[in-house]
């Protein structure tokens, strides 16, 4: 499984009916489960692992492992954006425990909790 | 009963991703009083090829550099074929573009005098990560509708015109139908038609966008659009499992091919095209001959790179392709220590990096009237990457917008057109309520990969090929048309996926006669034809192109001259 959403950190992005995680992934593969308030990815063996979903949460909630048949699913690589939107900082941990950390330009841009928000702001009927 | 939601715009713009954010500023910074309307699958904020970011712009002229000198490059990395006006049309906008998007926010390196770092010699880089939604920020904020989350499905057609198109939503299950005076198709090229390299939870670790299933050149296929040159297939040299480009490693770091045995075979064996220099079908088609000889693995020899370079090509590979790195430290893997393991893609049609796609006029019109194609989709000028899909989709809104001034009214197809592609759209769906044993469009798939990799030149037979294979697969391809009468689907996001392979078989189909039509062998591995192995530039310095006749289905095969506008050697860069 490349991209986990641990289900003790994701708090569902509020009432959000849309998350941006489920938002953001170009493969429509993250589902919100309303019942407990969850979003999971119902579809893993479409994963790109391209990333836009971690990136884009605000708790933090969603891990990136390599696929198993890759190697090991011990080291992980997990992307912070620094407040100013300016750069993003990696976390980089091998497979021995050994960390390494990346700083890089960038410039993020906003992106709201739920689509209804913003499909309002540009005057879009989006009604689901 | 399928809700409907019709749109009235002046120009549509199907797929919201480099080519298309692009055309859509650039349609309302030049004609403010046209209405833009964009279809996109995703969301436009991380849609796409870009989705994941990237790391370098790969087309750009240089200090130095001229169009002229540009498309000799080109010229000769395609082994002497190129749609020339194309090629240098787009060069000439390569700066227009990339000073745009700096000005949107995107980091891009500059020296000292202010002159963009060069990363190869047409190369800059760039800290991409968000390249993507900064493009769909610029997109939004100069007044572009924004529609996410339809699957577009169909072009409507009035005769030879073209007058919107039809999709339905993955969020409302709404059919959506759009009016327009010009539509721009923009939906990237194709991933998935033949098998792809992993398997498992990793089938969709490709290198190309795994949700860019060629819906753009299928829907231009039935509505009768001419094609060309699908037979230049991609196959990319990518980094072992991971499938990340090399071009980070070898023009970021300088490392050379290697075989098991250490030695730099582009150079022994390639030495009069080139080496490591050689034009990027050779640089594929090298390591293949390599392996199959039983000299692989083949690597990029990182070895001795300094732990500077080890770190800068780790945070190249962060902005464009994080798993690699993840697959570097989950295998304890130092790639200063040790060379980096490179395998060849599963064949993509992509026009972008080879030529495969809608034949455009030098303004990106295709041949049907008020429908015009930009980025991975056109066809006839390689060596886009994303800074070429931004000038075509500048070229494009420029065409647009000064031929719909010149338009008086806007031509509305009739409803049973519209019902009928309602039904089209909508089948797999219906089946499910009716069928017990329907085909899921997983099924269909495996199929048609199947056949594709078997008998199409897939990467189990070296990427080869003759006429008996090809008539093989045309005959068994042949059979899916009609199998799609099957596909079921439960919700809307299989809905998708049942589309997404019924896309691909209209591509494969007319791959394949392509493939079988040009009869040398041009590009070595994209299209190797082992019953005619060499280059013939008496017979073959032509385009092979096609259309099928949207009323028989018949595909109908035909060749365009090749013109030379740059003087010069066309094999020399
Ligand atoms: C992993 C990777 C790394 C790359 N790295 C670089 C690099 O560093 N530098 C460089 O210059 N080039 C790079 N390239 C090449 C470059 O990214 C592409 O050539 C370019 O982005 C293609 O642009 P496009 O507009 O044609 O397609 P895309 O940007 O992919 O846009 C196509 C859009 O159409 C949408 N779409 C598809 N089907 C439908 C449908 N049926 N209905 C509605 N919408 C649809 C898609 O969702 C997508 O948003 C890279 C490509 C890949 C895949
Ligand atoms: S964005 Fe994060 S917190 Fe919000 S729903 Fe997704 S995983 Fe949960
Ligand atoms: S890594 Fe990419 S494809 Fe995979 S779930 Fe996240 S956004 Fe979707």
């Amino acid at each position: 499984m490349p991209v986990w959403i641990d289900p003790d950190k994701c708090n569902g992005c509020h009432s959000s009916r849309q998350p941006p995680c489920l938002r953001m992934c170009p493969g429509d593969l993250i589902v919100k489960d309303h019942s407990v308030n969850k979003a999971y990815l119902k579809y893993p063996e479409d994963c790109w692992d391209c990333l836009p979903c971690i990136k884009v949460c605000p708790e933090e909630a969603i891990e990136f492992h390599l696929s198993y048949q890759f190697g090991s699913r011990e080291a992980t690589l997990a992307p912070h954006i620094h407040k100013d939107r300016d750069f993003i900082t990696w976390d980089a941990v091998d497979v021995r425990g050994k960390k390494e950390t990346f700083t890089i330009r960038t410039k993020v841009m906003k992106i709201a909790l739920d689509e209804q928000v913003e499909d309002s702001e540009q005057g879009l009927d989006f009604s689901i | 009963m399928i809700e409907r939601q019709t749109i009235e715009t002046d120009i549509l713009i199907i797929g919201g991703g480099t080519a298309g954010c692009m055309a859509a500023v650039e349609v309302k910074e030049k004609f403010p009083q046209y209405k833009v309307t964009i279809l996109e699958k995703a969301h436009i904020d991380r849609s796409g090829c870009l989705a994941g970011g990237m790391n370098a712009i790969n087309a750009y002229l240089n200090k130095g550099e001229t169009p002229e000198s540009f498309v000799r490059y080109v010229r000769s990395d395609s082994c002497g074929l190129i749609r020339e006006d194309l090629v240098k049309s787009m060069s000439e906008l390569f700066e227009y573009c990339v000073k745009k998007v700096e000005k949107w926010g995107l980091p891009i390196l500059s020296d000292e005098n202010g002159d963009y770092v060069p990363r190869g010699r047409w190369n800059i880089k760039i800290n991409g990560e968000s390249l993507k939604p900064i493009l769909a920020k610029a997109a939004r904020s100069a007044g572009a509708k924004v529609y996410n989350w339809i699957t577009v499905t169909n072009l409507l057609t009035e005769g030879e015109r073209v007058t919107g198109a039809v999709g339905f939503s993955l969020r409302n299950g709404k059919l959506y139908v759009v009016n327009a005076k010009a539509v721009l198709i923009a939906t990237g090229g194709a991933a998935g038609l033949y098998r792809p390299n992993n398997a498992g939870d990793a089938s969709h670790k490709t290198w190309y966008s795994p949700y860019n299933t060629g819906a753009g050149y299928a829907m231009g296929i039935r509505a009768g659009a001419e094609m060309t040159s699908y037979e230049m297939r991609y196959v990319a040299l990518r980094t072992k499992d991971a499938i990340a480009p090399t071009g980070t490693i070898a023009l970021g770091a300088g490392a050379p091919q290697v075989n098991a045995k250490g030695e730099r075979f582009m150079v022994s064996r390639y030495a009069d095209i080139g080496g490591d220099g050689a034009p990027t079908p050779y640089r594929a088609h090298g390591p293949i001959q390599e392996i199959k000889a039983g000299r692989g693995p083949v690597y990029l020899d990182t070895r001795g790179i300094s732990a500077e370079k080890v770190t800068d090509l780790k945070k190249a590979y962060l902005d464009m392709y994080p798993s690699q790195v993840l697959y570097w430290l989950a295998n304890d893997i130092d790639p200063g220590a040790e060379p980096v393991e490179v395998q060849t893609t599963e064949p993509y049609i992509v026009g972008g990096h080879c030529q495969s796609g809608y034949w455009v006029d030098v303004d990106r019109r295709t041949t049907l009237k008020g429908l015009y194609a930009a980025g991975d989709v056109a066809g006839g000028a390689p060596f886009k990457f994303v800074s070429g899909c931004w000038a075509e989709g500048v070229l494009a809104a420029r065409a647009m917008g000064s031929d719909i001034e010149r338009m008086e009214e806007k031509v509305l197809v009739s409803e049973e057109r519209i019902a009928a592609e309602e039904r089209r759209a909508f089948g797999p769906f219906e089946n499910h309520a009716k069928m017990k044993h329907g085909i899921k469009s997983s099924e269909l798939e495996s199929r048609l990969q199947k056949i594709m990799e078997q008998y199409a030149g897939g990467a189990s037979t070296y990427y080869e090929m003759n006429e008996e294979m090809l008539a093989i697969a045309r005959k068994k391809l042949a059979d899916l048309p009609q199998e799609v009468s099957g596909l079921v689907a439960e919700d809307l996001h299989q809905l998708m996926k049942a589309h997404e392979v019924i896309d691909r078989i209209d591509v494969a189909q007319v791959l394949v006669e392509h493939m079988a039509y040009r009869k040398e062998t041009r590009w070595p591995t994209y299209h190797t034809r082992t019953d005619y192995p060499e280059r013939d530039d008496v017979n073959w310095l032509k385009f092979v192109n096609s259309v099928r006749d949207p009323q028989s289905g018949k595909i109908v095969l035909m060749t365009r001259p090749y013109e030379q506008l740059v003087p010069g050697d066309r094999y020399k860069p």
